[in-house]
Protein backbone atom coordinates (compact mmCIF):
# COMPACT_ATOMS: atom_id res chain seq x y z
CA UNK A 1 0.00 0.00 0.00
CA UNK A 2 3.05 2.46 0.97
CA UNK A 3 4.73 1.59 -2.10
CA UNK A 4 1.45 2.51 -4.11
CA UNK A 5 0.90 6.13 -1.83
CA UNK A 6 4.43 7.00 -3.10
CA UNK A 7 3.54 6.12 -6.78
CA UNK A 8 0.42 8.84 -6.70
CA UNK A 9 2.47 11.15 -4.67
CA UNK A 10 5.54 11.49 -6.71
CA UNK A 11 3.09 11.82 -10.18
CA UNK A 12 1.49 15.00 -7.78
CA UNK A 13 4.42 16.61 -7.24
CA UNK A 14 6.13 16.28 -10.63
CA UNK A 15 2.55 17.02 -12.34
CA UNK A 16 2.75 17.15 -16.48
CA UNK A 17 1.13 16.46 -19.80
CA UNK A 18 -1.00 12.99 -19.57
CA UNK A 19 -0.47 12.62 -15.72
CA UNK A 20 -3.54 13.34 -14.63
CA UNK A 21 -5.59 10.59 -16.56
CA UNK A 22 -2.55 8.04 -15.53
CA UNK A 23 -4.35 9.17 -11.93
CA UNK A 24 -7.28 8.39 -12.48
CA UNK A 25 -6.53 4.81 -13.88
CA UNK A 26 -4.21 4.85 -10.35
CA UNK A 27 -6.84 6.13 -7.98
CA UNK A 28 -9.35 3.49 -9.03
CA UNK A 29 -6.63 0.62 -9.13
CA UNK A 30 -5.86 1.94 -5.35
CA UNK A 31 -9.02 1.78 -4.39
CA UNK A 32 -10.00 -1.54 -5.41
CA UNK A 33 -6.33 -3.31 -4.44
CA UNK A 34 -6.07 -1.46 -0.91
CA UNK A 35 -9.68 -0.74 0.41
CA UNK A 36 -11.69 -3.42 1.42
CA UNK A 37 -14.27 -3.87 3.71
CA UNK A 38 -14.01 -0.71 6.71
CA UNK A 39 -10.90 -0.57 8.25
CA UNK A 40 -12.13 2.08 10.83
CA UNK A 41 -10.91 0.65 14.22
CA UNK A 42 -7.91 3.05 14.94
CA UNK A 43 -11.03 5.68 15.12
CA UNK A 44 -12.05 7.07 18.12
CA UNK A 45 -14.28 10.06 17.53
CA UNK A 46 -17.87 10.77 17.32
CA UNK A 47 -19.33 8.90 14.79
CA UNK A 48 -20.00 9.09 11.15
CA UNK A 49 -21.62 7.26 8.64
CA UNK A 50 -18.96 4.97 7.02
CA UNK A 51 -20.32 3.39 3.48
CA UNK A 52 -18.04 -0.05 3.36
CA UNK A 53 -15.12 0.09 2.21
CA UNK A 54 -13.53 2.82 4.48
CA UNK A 55 -9.76 3.07 5.32
CA UNK A 56 -8.73 5.34 8.21
CA UNK A 57 -5.49 6.12 8.91
CA UNK A 58 -4.10 7.29 12.43
CA UNK A 59 -5.26 9.85 14.00
CA UNK A 60 -7.88 11.37 12.35
CA UNK A 61 -10.18 14.19 13.12
CA UNK A 62 -14.14 13.66 11.71
CA UNK A 63 -16.49 16.39 12.09
CA UNK A 64 -20.03 15.92 12.71
CA UNK A 65 -23.12 14.71 9.98
CA UNK A 66 -19.75 13.48 7.88
CA UNK A 67 -20.66 10.86 5.08
CA UNK A 68 -17.60 8.88 3.87
CA UNK A 69 -18.05 5.86 1.36
CA UNK A 70 -18.17 4.06 -0.47
CA UNK A 71 -14.33 3.70 -1.83
CA UNK A 72 -12.69 6.42 0.33
CA UNK A 73 -9.04 6.16 1.48
CA UNK A 74 -8.04 8.55 4.56
CA UNK A 75 -4.32 8.90 5.32
CA UNK A 76 -3.03 9.67 9.24
CA UNK A 77 -4.02 12.98 10.97
CA UNK A 78 -5.82 13.89 8.57
CA UNK A 79 -9.15 16.31 9.10
CA UNK A 80 -12.45 16.19 7.64
CA UNK A 81 -14.68 19.42 8.55
CA UNK A 82 -18.63 18.78 9.37
CA UNK A 83 -21.10 17.85 6.73
CA UNK A 84 -18.30 16.43 4.30
CA UNK A 85 -19.00 13.62 1.87
CA UNK A 86 -16.58 11.77 0.15
CA UNK A 87 -16.91 8.33 -1.81
CA UNK A 88 -13.86 6.88 -4.04
CA UNK A 89 -11.78 9.68 -2.89
CA UNK A 90 -7.83 9.38 -1.48
CA UNK A 91 -7.51 12.10 1.04
CA UNK A 92 -2.88 11.65 1.75
CA UNK A 93 -1.79 12.05 5.41
CA UNK A 94 -1.97 15.31 6.94
CA UNK A 95 -4.23 17.17 4.61
CA UNK A 96 -7.47 19.28 6.11
CA UNK A 97 -11.02 19.44 4.46
CA UNK A 98 -13.14 22.06 5.12
CA UNK A 99 -16.83 22.14 5.92
CA UNK A 100 -19.52 21.08 3.96
CA UNK A 101 -16.96 19.52 0.94
CA UNK A 102 -18.32 16.79 -1.68
CA UNK A 103 -15.84 15.05 -3.39
CA UNK A 104 -16.21 11.86 -5.90
CA UNK A 105 -13.01 10.67 -7.30
CA UNK A 106 -10.50 13.02 -6.34
CA UNK A 107 -7.55 12.65 -4.75
CA UNK A 108 -6.19 15.28 -1.74
CA UNK A 109 -2.51 15.60 -1.51
CA UNK A 110 -0.50 15.11 1.23
CA UNK A 111 -0.24 18.19 3.47
CA UNK A 112 -2.74 20.38 1.67
CA UNK A 113 -5.00 22.40 3.99
CA UNK A 114 -8.29 23.48 2.31
CA UNK A 115 -9.78 25.20 4.73
CA UNK A 116 -12.64 27.05 3.53
CA UNK A 117 -16.33 25.75 3.50
CA UNK A 118 -18.45 24.55 0.38
CA UNK A 119 -16.99 22.54 -2.53
CA UNK A 120 -18.53 20.38 -4.81
CA UNK A 121 -15.88 18.45 -7.03
CA UNK A 122 -15.58 15.60 -9.30
CA UNK A 123 -12.70 13.90 -11.11
CA UNK A 124 -9.70 15.98 -9.46
CA UNK A 125 -6.90 16.45 -8.13
CA UNK A 126 -7.33 18.88 -5.40
CA UNK A 127 -4.16 20.61 -3.45
CA UNK A 128 -2.31 23.87 -1.83
CA UNK A 129 -2.19 25.36 1.52
CA UNK A 130 -5.19 27.76 1.11
CA UNK A 131 -8.18 29.68 2.97
CA UNK A 132 -10.11 30.80 -0.01
CA UNK A 133 -12.17 28.70 -2.30
CA UNK A 134 -10.90 31.25 -5.67
CA UNK A 135 -6.93 29.88 -4.38
CA UNK A 136 -7.70 26.22 -4.89
CA UNK A 137 -5.36 24.58 -7.19
CA UNK A 138 -7.29 21.92 -8.89
CA UNK A 139 -6.15 19.28 -11.73
CA UNK A 140 -9.48 17.63 -13.52
CA UNK A 141 -8.94 14.37 -15.19
CA UNK B 1 -49.27 1.54 -0.27
CA UNK B 2 -52.92 3.20 -1.40
CA UNK B 3 -53.21 6.88 -1.43
CA UNK B 4 -55.23 7.65 1.75
CA UNK B 5 -52.03 5.70 3.43
CA UNK B 6 -49.73 7.50 1.76
CA UNK B 7 -51.23 10.73 2.45
CA UNK B 8 -51.71 9.90 6.14
CA UNK B 9 -47.34 9.54 6.29
CA UNK B 10 -47.24 12.62 4.92
CA UNK B 11 -49.71 14.53 7.19
CA UNK B 12 -47.54 12.46 10.36
CA UNK B 13 -43.97 13.18 8.73
CA UNK B 14 -45.22 17.25 8.64
CA UNK B 15 -46.45 17.76 12.06
CA UNK B 16 -43.38 16.36 13.47
CA UNK B 17 -41.54 19.03 11.20
CA UNK B 18 -43.28 21.67 12.86
CA UNK B 19 -42.99 20.24 16.61
CA UNK B 20 -39.32 21.08 16.13
CA UNK B 21 -39.95 24.64 14.30
CA UNK B 22 -40.12 28.00 16.37
CA UNK B 23 -42.26 30.69 15.07
CA UNK B 24 -39.69 32.22 13.24
CA UNK B 25 -38.67 29.50 10.95
CA UNK B 26 -41.44 27.24 11.10
CA UNK B 27 -42.65 27.87 7.28
CA UNK B 28 -38.92 27.30 6.47
CA UNK B 29 -38.69 23.63 8.30
CA UNK B 30 -41.96 22.63 6.78
CA UNK B 31 -40.73 23.38 3.50
CA UNK B 32 -37.26 22.05 3.88
CA UNK B 33 -38.79 18.70 5.72
CA UNK B 34 -41.13 18.34 2.49
CA UNK B 35 -38.21 19.06 -0.17
CA UNK B 36 -35.94 16.13 1.80
CA UNK B 37 -39.23 13.58 1.58
CA UNK B 38 -39.62 14.58 -1.76
CA UNK B 39 -36.01 13.54 -2.92
CA UNK B 40 -35.71 11.02 -0.99
CA UNK B 41 -38.87 9.25 -2.86
CA UNK B 42 -37.74 10.66 -6.14
CA UNK B 43 -34.14 8.90 -5.21
CA UNK B 44 -36.24 5.50 -4.24
CA UNK B 45 -37.91 5.65 -7.88
CA UNK B 46 -35.35 5.85 -9.77
CA UNK B 47 -33.52 2.99 -7.64
CA UNK B 48 -36.34 0.80 -8.21
CA UNK B 49 -36.59 1.64 -11.57
CA UNK B 50 -32.80 0.89 -12.03
CA UNK B 51 -33.16 -2.68 -10.11
CA UNK B 52 -35.97 -3.64 -12.05
CA UNK B 53 -34.22 -2.76 -15.62
CA UNK B 54 -31.13 -5.18 -14.60
CA UNK B 55 -33.53 -7.91 -13.42
CA UNK B 56 -32.95 -7.39 -9.74
CA UNK B 57 -35.89 -8.36 -7.36
CA UNK B 58 -35.77 -6.29 -4.04
CA UNK B 59 -36.38 -6.56 -0.25
CA UNK B 60 -36.44 -3.76 2.57
CA UNK B 61 -36.10 -5.35 5.97
CA UNK B 62 -37.13 -3.50 9.22
CA UNK B 63 -37.51 -4.57 12.50
CA UNK B 64 -36.21 -3.92 15.94
CA UNK B 65 -32.80 -4.40 17.55
CA UNK B 66 -33.08 -8.54 18.14
CA UNK B 67 -36.02 -9.45 16.36
CA UNK B 68 -34.41 -11.52 14.12
CA UNK B 69 -33.90 -9.49 10.84
CA UNK B 70 -30.48 -10.84 10.57
CA UNK B 71 -31.20 -14.60 11.53
CA UNK B 72 -34.21 -14.83 9.19
CA UNK B 73 -32.13 -13.91 6.29
CA UNK B 74 -29.48 -16.61 7.19
CA UNK B 75 -32.39 -18.42 6.99
CA UNK B 76 -33.59 -17.25 3.38
CA UNK B 77 -29.68 -17.71 2.03
CA UNK B 78 -29.00 -20.81 3.14
CA UNK B 79 -32.22 -22.20 1.14
CA UNK B 80 -32.38 -20.16 -2.14
CA UNK B 81 -28.03 -18.97 -2.60
CA UNK B 82 -27.87 -21.82 -5.00
CA UNK B 83 -30.70 -20.46 -7.39
CA UNK B 84 -29.92 -17.04 -7.25
CA UNK B 85 -27.21 -14.75 -6.59
CA UNK B 86 -27.59 -12.35 -3.63
CA UNK B 87 -26.70 -8.96 -2.65
CA UNK B 88 -27.22 -7.56 0.88
CA UNK B 89 -26.57 -4.09 2.48
CA UNK B 90 -26.31 -4.39 6.37
CA UNK B 91 -27.31 -1.37 7.80
CA UNK B 92 -25.66 -1.06 11.60
CA UNK B 93 -25.06 1.87 14.06
CA UNK B 94 -21.51 0.43 14.41
CA UNK B 95 -20.08 -2.53 13.72
CA UNK B 96 -19.73 -5.30 10.82
CA UNK B 97 -21.40 -8.47 12.55
CA UNK B 98 -24.29 -8.69 10.43
CA UNK B 99 -22.72 -8.71 7.45
CA UNK B 100 -20.11 -11.30 8.07
CA UNK B 101 -23.04 -13.36 9.05
CA UNK B 102 -24.58 -13.09 6.15
CA UNK B 103 -21.70 -13.98 4.06
CA UNK B 104 -20.93 -17.03 5.27
CA UNK B 105 -24.27 -18.11 3.39
CA UNK B 106 -22.98 -17.28 0.22
CA UNK B 107 -24.20 -13.72 -0.14
CA UNK B 108 -22.14 -10.63 -1.13
CA UNK B 109 -22.84 -8.44 1.88
CA UNK B 110 -21.72 -4.27 2.58
CA UNK B 111 -22.22 -2.91 5.02
CA UNK B 112 -23.04 0.75 6.31
CA UNK B 113 -22.57 2.20 9.72
CA UNK B 114 -25.02 5.11 10.18
CA UNK B 115 -23.24 6.12 13.13
CA UNK B 116 -25.72 9.00 14.67
CA UNK B 117 -28.32 8.30 12.34
CA UNK B 118 -31.24 5.43 13.20
CA UNK B 119 -32.29 4.63 9.68
CA UNK B 120 -31.05 4.31 6.12
CA UNK B 121 -31.96 6.38 3.39
CA UNK B 122 -32.59 6.33 -0.30
CA UNK B 123 -28.94 7.82 -0.35
CA UNK B 124 -27.33 6.29 1.17
CA UNK B 125 -28.75 2.79 -1.16
CA UNK B 126 -27.75 5.39 -4.62
CA UNK B 127 -24.05 5.58 -3.11
CA UNK B 128 -23.76 1.88 -2.84
CA UNK B 129 -25.66 0.79 -5.79
CA UNK B 130 -24.38 3.13 -8.00
CA UNK B 131 -21.13 1.14 -7.65
CA UNK B 132 -22.21 -2.08 -7.73
CA UNK B 133 -22.60 -4.11 -11.32
CA UNK B 134 -26.26 -4.88 -10.98
CA UNK B 135 -25.91 -7.74 -13.66
CA UNK B 136 -24.25 -9.73 -10.79
CA UNK B 137 -27.58 -9.85 -9.38
CA UNK B 138 -30.67 -11.37 -8.45
CA UNK B 139 -31.96 -10.34 -5.56
CA UNK B 140 -31.33 -7.51 -3.52
CA UNK B 141 -31.93 -7.15 0.01
CA UNK B 142 -31.56 -4.15 2.81
CA UNK B 143 -31.51 -4.79 6.25
CA UNK B 144 -32.49 -1.39 7.63
CA UNK B 145 -31.14 -0.60 10.62
CA UNK B 146 -32.60 -1.65 14.36
CA UNK B 147 -35.94 -0.07 15.04
CA UNK B 148 -38.70 0.20 14.30
CA UNK B 149 -39.70 4.03 14.29
CA UNK B 150 -37.30 5.39 11.73
CA UNK B 151 -37.36 3.58 8.78
CA UNK B 152 -40.73 4.74 8.53
CA UNK B 153 -39.62 8.15 7.43
CA UNK B 154 -37.68 6.99 4.05
CA UNK B 155 -38.68 4.65 0.93
CA UNK B 156 -35.08 2.90 -0.02
CA UNK B 157 -36.49 1.83 -3.81
CA UNK B 158 -37.11 -1.86 -2.60
CA UNK B 159 -39.86 -3.94 -4.01
CA UNK B 160 -41.55 -4.97 -0.81
CA UNK B 161 -40.71 -3.82 2.47
CA UNK B 162 -40.81 -7.02 5.51
CA UNK B 163 -41.62 -5.84 8.79
CA UNK B 164 -40.19 -8.45 11.36
CA UNK B 165 -41.22 -8.47 15.06
CA UNK B 166 -41.01 -11.01 17.25
CA UNK B 167 -43.01 -12.56 20.44
CA UNK B 168 -40.19 -11.51 22.60
CA UNK B 169 -41.14 -8.10 22.45
CA UNK B 170 -44.22 -8.49 23.97
CA UNK B 171 -47.81 -8.68 22.27
CA UNK B 172 -48.40 -5.06 21.95
CA UNK B 173 -46.22 -4.33 20.08
CA UNK B 174 -47.39 -4.32 15.98
CA UNK B 175 -50.60 -1.58 17.73
CA UNK B 176 -47.90 0.52 19.32
CA UNK B 177 -45.53 1.08 15.78
CA UNK B 178 -48.36 1.31 13.14
CA UNK B 179 -46.73 3.05 11.01
CA UNK B 180 -44.34 0.61 9.51
CA UNK B 181 -46.97 -1.73 9.23
CA UNK B 182 -48.61 0.69 7.28
CA UNK B 183 -45.62 0.81 4.53
CA UNK B 184 -44.90 -2.91 4.51
CA UNK B 185 -46.06 -5.99 2.21
CA UNK B 186 -45.06 -8.69 4.42
CA UNK B 187 -45.08 -8.61 8.28
CA UNK B 188 -42.81 -11.42 10.02
CA UNK B 189 -43.59 -12.67 13.80
CA UNK B 190 -40.44 -14.26 14.57
CA UNK B 191 -39.45 -16.37 17.51
CA UNK B 192 -42.70 -18.63 17.40
CA UNK B 193 -40.73 -21.25 19.14
CA UNK B 194 -40.65 -19.51 22.31
CA UNK B 195 -44.34 -17.82 21.75
CA UNK B 196 -46.13 -20.71 24.62
CA UNK B 197 -43.91 -20.56 27.29
CA UNK B 198 -43.86 -16.26 26.70
CA UNK B 199 -47.59 -16.45 27.24
CA UNK B 200 -47.86 -14.25 24.35
CA UNK B 201 -50.94 -13.40 22.49
CA UNK B 202 -49.89 -14.08 18.79
CA UNK B 203 -53.28 -14.10 17.55
CA UNK B 204 -53.50 -10.87 18.69
CA UNK B 205 -49.73 -9.55 16.94
CA UNK B 206 -51.47 -11.10 13.67
CA UNK B 207 -54.85 -9.31 13.92
CA UNK B 208 -53.64 -6.61 14.88
CA UNK B 209 -51.49 -6.25 11.82
CA UNK B 210 -54.29 -7.05 9.62
CA UNK B 211 -56.27 -4.48 11.36
CA UNK B 212 -53.94 -1.73 10.36
CA UNK B 213 -53.11 -2.59 6.96
CA UNK B 214 -55.39 -5.21 5.49
CA UNK B 215 -53.67 -5.91 2.51
CA UNK B 216 -50.47 -7.24 4.50
CA UNK B 217 -49.21 -10.88 4.50
CA UNK B 218 -48.97 -11.96 8.38
CA UNK B 219 -45.99 -15.32 8.51
CA UNK B 220 -45.26 -16.54 11.99
CA UNK B 221 -41.51 -17.96 11.78
CA UNK B 222 -39.15 -19.48 13.95
CA UNK B 223 -35.45 -18.33 12.86
CA UNK B 224 -34.23 -20.75 14.99
CA UNK B 225 -36.31 -23.90 13.85
CA UNK B 226 -36.78 -23.22 10.83
CA UNK B 227 -40.44 -23.25 10.66
CA UNK B 228 -42.24 -21.15 8.27
CA UNK B 229 -39.25 -19.78 6.29
CA UNK B 230 -40.39 -21.62 3.02
CA UNK B 231 -43.92 -20.14 3.44
CA UNK B 232 -41.66 -16.50 3.98
CA UNK B 233 -39.59 -17.39 0.55
CA UNK B 234 -42.57 -18.52 -1.09
CA UNK B 235 -44.94 -15.62 -0.53
CA UNK B 236 -41.52 -13.32 -2.02
CA UNK B 237 -42.70 -14.16 -5.40
CA UNK B 238 -39.20 -15.10 -6.55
Amino acid sequence: MKKDLENIEEIINNIKGNDASKLKDLLASFLKKHVKRNQVEKYIGDFPTFIEPVYLGNDVKIGDDVLLGPNVYIGNNAEIGDYVELSNTIVFDNAKIGENFKLENCIVAKNSALLFSNLREKNCILMGQIDLKENLKKISF
Amino acid sequence: MSDKNEQEIYRIKELESMNLSTENNRELVIKTGKAVSRENDILAEKINKNLVKNNVKSFDIVGAIGAGKTAILERIIEKISNDYRILVINGDIVTRIDADRIEKHGAKSIQINTGRECALNAYHIHQILKNQDLSKYDLLFIENVGNLICPSEFFLGADKRIIVVSVTEGEWVVEKHPMLFKMSEIAVINKIDLAERLRTDVNKMINDAKMINPNIKVITTSAKTGTNIDILIKNLNL
